[in-house]
């Protein structure tokens, strides 16, 4: 047992548990933060995407122990009260969701690559969520908010 | 039942990760997780105790006089980002960006991306065609080893056990040089390459090809250089006949396998497709007047 500190959504919570249990589970079922999904569990389908220190990564892949000291933002924590983020609100006006199943991952790893490139061209966007699967939509439209999310807003 | 590791450690200096390392065969080095943790999933591996290396400083990427260091633990976004790399080893580049997507780059080591020493890496090409080292630490000290040697077979590499791989050291090219990186995969992201392979080629004062190298990934045992293909292109030059000619001799270096990526034979047609396509790349990257020189 390990006691990991996590500062998740701007609070720092304490984390009584196996360090080796992955980040994801803690997130879900000890912080009750259950936006992030497991859909491959080995890193390939980006359902799990969260942001760790700054970059998005596959919260499955990252051991709990991994995470002690980290700074990390889930869907949960893109919101602010009830005010979508610009990247939430514009998937809703293009109907970039279906099942919505992908959607915090892609989401995140979207708000990850904005940090990085404010204002990307649409190929750039489709280069960015590479590591995201969808079996609802053609990702068009998910481009298409990203980009627009981008141009129009606040930074986020 | 899920294999998983009996514990987590995060050492604060490399010290205390070789004698964690040491005090149990079974005690794994653990940096970006993302070969290490399917591995585990899939009951491949079954580590004892983690070590993590992610308070060690092996992150640097520092230009010396003669070489460029990276620490073990560069992902591939540092190398994507890295306004040196992009200078000088473009081939190392172009293969950070063909490796799974943007969240696995965030967390994939180029030293992880090495020890795991999947014949398909796709770091190694590129770093072979730049002459790489790697720095190895034990607890009775570190030594240098060139890339070329240091893997085995599939999974295997001259690290012995209570060692880690701590930093790649490539020399800096000088002259007139092109390299590039091609990989063929299933699809253009998240995906072992059925055939990646890297080249480089250095010219003399004269025009003429002073230097040249020829690296094959996924298409045998080990990444691999191409020899012979090498010593056809710096004797008879970067004519289009000898380019076809190093092109076919690169597809005799391979000893592919059919797998359920491919077979051998296409493999080995790719080799062929490939090397000729990098081969007249920088055939016309080279050309007076293509800013090179």
């Amino acid at each position: 047992m390990a006691e990991l500190s996590l500062r998740v959504n701007g609070t720092t919570h304490q984390v009584k548990t196996d360090p080796c249990r992955m980040l994801l589970s803690v997130l879900r079922e000890d912080l009750g933060l259950t936006g992030a999904k497991e859909g491959c569990g080995q890193g390939d389908c980006g359902s799990c995407v969260v942001i760790l220190n700054g970059r998005a990564v596959n919260s499955c892949l990252v051991y709990a122990g991994q995470a002690d000291g980290a700074e990390i933002v889930t869907i949960e924590g893109l919101a602010e009260g009830e005010v979508l983020h610009p990247l939430q609100q514009s998937f809703i006006d293009r109907w970039a969701f279906q099942c919505g199943f992908c959607t915090p991952g892609m989401l995140m790893t979207a708000y990850g690559f904005l940090l990085e490139t404010p204002h990307p061209e649409a190929d750039e966007v489709r280069k960015a969520i590479s590591g995201n699967l969808c079996r609802c939509t053609n990702y068009a439209n998910i481009v298409a908010a990203v980009v627009a999310a981008a141009t129009g807003g606040p930074q986020p | 039942m899920l294999a998983s590791p009996t514990g987590y450690a995060a050492p604060t200096t490399l010290e205390d990760a070789l004698d964690l390392l040491a005090a149990d065969p079974d005690n794994t080095i653990i940096a970006g997780g993302t070969d290490l943790v399917p591995g585990v999933r899939a009951g491949r591996q079954t580590p004892g105790l983690l070590v993590d290396l992610r308070r060690l400083p092996l992150d640097h990427i520092t230009a010396e006089r003669n070489d460029v260091r990276l620490g073990a633990r560069v992902t591939f976004t540092d190398v994507l980002e890295s306004s040196v790399l992009a200078a000088e080893y473009p081939a190392l580049v172009t293969a950070a960006a063909d490796i799974g997507g943007p969240p696995i780059r965030n967390r994939a080591t180029l030293g992880g991306n090495l020890v795991n020493a999947s014949p398909a890496a796709d770091g190694a090409p590129p770093l072979l065609v730049y002459d790489a080292s790697v720095v190895l630490a034990g607890l009775s000290g570190r030594r240098e080893v060139p890339l070329l040697g240091f893997f085995e077979r599939p999974g295997h590499t001259v690290l012995q056990p209570g060692e880690i791989l701590i930093e790649i050291r490539v020399p800096r090219p000088a002259g007139s040089t092109v390299s590039s990186f091609v990989k063929l995969g299933p699809r253009n992201a998240m995906a072992i390459a059925i055939v990646n392979a890297a080249i480089r080629v250095d010219l003399d004062h004269a025009g003429g090809v002073r230097q040249c190298r020829i690296a094959l990934g996924a298409v045998a045992p080990t990444p691999i250089r191409a020899l012979e293909a090498e010593t056809l292109v710096v004797s008879q030059g970067l004519t289009p006949e000898t380019i076809a000619r190093a092109a076919a001799e690169a597809a005799r270096a391979t000893s592919p396998i059919d797998d359920l990526r491919a077979t051998a034979d296409y493999r080995r047609r790719m080799v062929e497709v490939l090397v000729q396509r990098l081969l007249t790349g920088s055939a016309a990257e080279l050309k007076p007047g293509n800013g090179h020189g």
